[in-house]
């Protein structure tokens, strides 16, 4: 995977007002990469994208996409990238076919090679009994799959995608995740943006997160995690459901307790005075561990311990 | 080149979406139509006192109407931003977008002078400054209803805002009577509405005769606010298209 970097960005900084979106960004990601930006509601993640595809003016920093300026040349750079935006947004009167053959056209493709694009696009992504399907009827999954063929009509050295899988059911989301890597096997670096922790680290080659505009960690996934194995935890299976509150006062060493389908996950200063005092816990209540696991840290887990150290939560 | 295929790739698009329903056509029509027949009906040595005034308020109402509304539409509808990532220059965005609004006004200005030469036998005296007249109505009107859409989020917004503009003009710019019958103190802002050379390149195409000694006066004055528009346009896009 050591290719020339397909964007590279350095200080990027912007705001809205008195409200930082961005605060001195940087990255790198070379070519041929998956690469998943991540962060909460409002980080800033939306509004990378929309610099970066030469929507929106930067306030400073240095962008490079396929070695140009967005700022400098955007038509030359808006040439080599493909967007897909979080809403599917093309036009609904007119048909899947006539959507990318459009598409096609302000690409400068010429006909015979939009056709013949179009046909593939359209049998890639299934969509071939549907061409003559206007795109305001398709399912929502349908729209998402015709909106990312869309951005590859052009053949894109980079495809950004903005949240790609939300709001589609467990199936199309998986069949969309599958199509992504086939797409990045074929040669295009993927930026990708989701709220799905699960899909970043399935998917993406290295991780960025980002948190009030700010790059709070990046590399590649197990890397992240590797930082966060100092993050003690503790899955504990009870015999029966428990009140949270009594196992914190009687735990010290227990320093958050989260459940998850009658599971509990216990985030601890130290394990073995943490599992001691949880056995005493569970012995005083005539509690039956039914199960007890020191746990690896997830990106989530890193992820949300993050979130949790940022400024506003720690006021909070 | 590439631009130019562009250019014609939206406005070809934008007439299968929206300009070339026949609904709308004779939507545009139907009014103009109506108002010079019951014009006629009253009195029909006076008609083509107003005829030029009344195609050139078809292209104003039209065009600036349609341009907004499209714009409007396809910003709330997320699909402007789908030409705003495509490797196109601004100046080829809204080429394409006038282009498509101007080509429908003219068609229906053009049926109704078509309709007016067949049923009422009206004249027409100098054909080439009645279409010059058209056209550059046609793209200063499409032009001024873009720079409206980019400046409001909704389409009553820009209505609204249109309006401000259009009705006020309506009524200085010898579309209804002549701008040698205005009051002296309206006569300053009558030759400041784009509106007024429009109306007289008309009338002179259709009468031969026109307020002003000679049809480059108005066609020149027209073509300078086709350049003004053109400039006001681009960087209102410029600034807002993205919002």
């Amino acid at each position: 995977m050591a290719f020339a970097p397909a964007i590279v960005v350095s200080g990027l900084s912007k705001s809205f007002g008195p409200f930082k979106a961005l605060n001195q960004v940087n990255f790198s990601v070379p070519q041929g990469e998956i690469f998943a930006y991540l962060g909460p509601n409002g980080a800033g993640k939306t509004t990378t994208i929309r610099i970066l595809a030469g929507l929106l003016k930067r306030d400073a920093g240095e962008i490079s996409i396929c070695g140009v300026d967005v700022a400098q040349d955007p038509v030359f750079v808006k040439g080599k990238i493909g967007v897909v935006p979080d809403e599917s947004n093309l036009y609904p009167e007119l048909t899947c076919r006539r959507n990318l053959e459009y598409l096609g056209e302000l690409y400068g493709l010429h006909r015979r090679a939009r056709t013949l694009k179009v046909g593939d696009l359209l049998s890639y992504f299934d969509l071939a009994d549907r061409e003559h399907t206007p795109f305001g009827a398709l399912s929502r999954g349908l729209k998402r799959r015709l909106t990312i063929a869309a951005a590859l009509v052009h053949d894109p050295q980079v495809i950004f995608l903005d949240e790609p899988t939300s709001g589609l059911d467990v199936a199309s989301a998986r069949a969309l995740r599958e199509l992504i890597q086939t797409i990045n096997r074929q040669g295009t670096t993927v930026f990708l943006t989701t709220h799905n922790l699960y899909e970043a680290e399935d998917l993406s080659h290295r991780v960025l997160i980002l948190i009030k505009g700010q790059v709070a960690a990046s590399g590649a996934p197990w890397e992240i995690r590797q930082q966060f194995q100092g993050l003690n935890l503790l899955a504990v299976n009870f015999s029966r459901e428990i009140d949270p509150k009594p196992l914190l006062q009687a735990c010290p060493a227990v320093l958050k307790a989260a459940s998850e389908n009658g599971a509990w996950r216990f985030e601890v200063s130290e394990t073995h005075p943490a599992l001691e005092q949880i056995l005493a816990f569970a012995g005083k209540g005539d509690l039956e561990i039914k199960e007890i696991n020191t746990v690896v840290a997830s990106l989530e887990d890193a992820f949300l311990s993050l979130v949790e150290k940022s400024p506003e939560s720690e006021a909070r | 080149m590439i631009q130019f295929r562009r250019i014609l790739a939206i406005s070809l698009k934008d007439i299968e979406s929206y300009y070339g329903k026949p609904p709308l056509i004779t939507w545009g029509l139907m009014f103009p139509a109506v108002l010079l027949l019951s014009v006629y009906v009253k009195d029909p040595a006076t008609y083509l006192a107003v005829a030029p005034g009344i195609i050139a308020m078809t292209l104003l109402f039209g065009n600036t109407s349609m341009a907004a509304i499209v714009v409007t539409f396809e910003k709330r509808a997320g699909t402007l931003q789908r030409l705003l990532l495509a490797p196109l220059s601004m100046r080829t965005i809204i080429l394409g977008k006038a282009l498509s609004a101007s080509a429908y006004g003219l068609v229906s200005a053009l049926i109704l002078t078509l309709g007016l030469k067949l049923v009422l036998a009206m004249p027409l005296a100098d054909p080439p400054i009645f279409v010059a007249g058209l056209m550059l109505g046609a793209g200063c009107f499409s032009l001024l209803g873009l720079t409206a859409s980019v400046m409001v989020q909704e389409v009553f917004e820009a209505m609204t805002l249109l309006n401000f503009f259009r009705f006020p003009i309506l009524f200085i710019s010898g579309v209804f009577m002549p701008l040698s019958e205005l009051p002296h103190w309206l006569k300053p802002l009558a030759l400041a509405s784009p509106l007024t050379y429009v109306v007289e390149l008309l009338q002179f195409g259709v009468t031969g005769q026109s307020e002003f000694p000679t049809p480059l006066i108005p066609f020149s004055v027209s073509l300078l606010f086709l350049l003004i528009s053109w400039f006001l346009t681009e960087a209102m896009f410029r600034r807002r298209a993205h919002v």
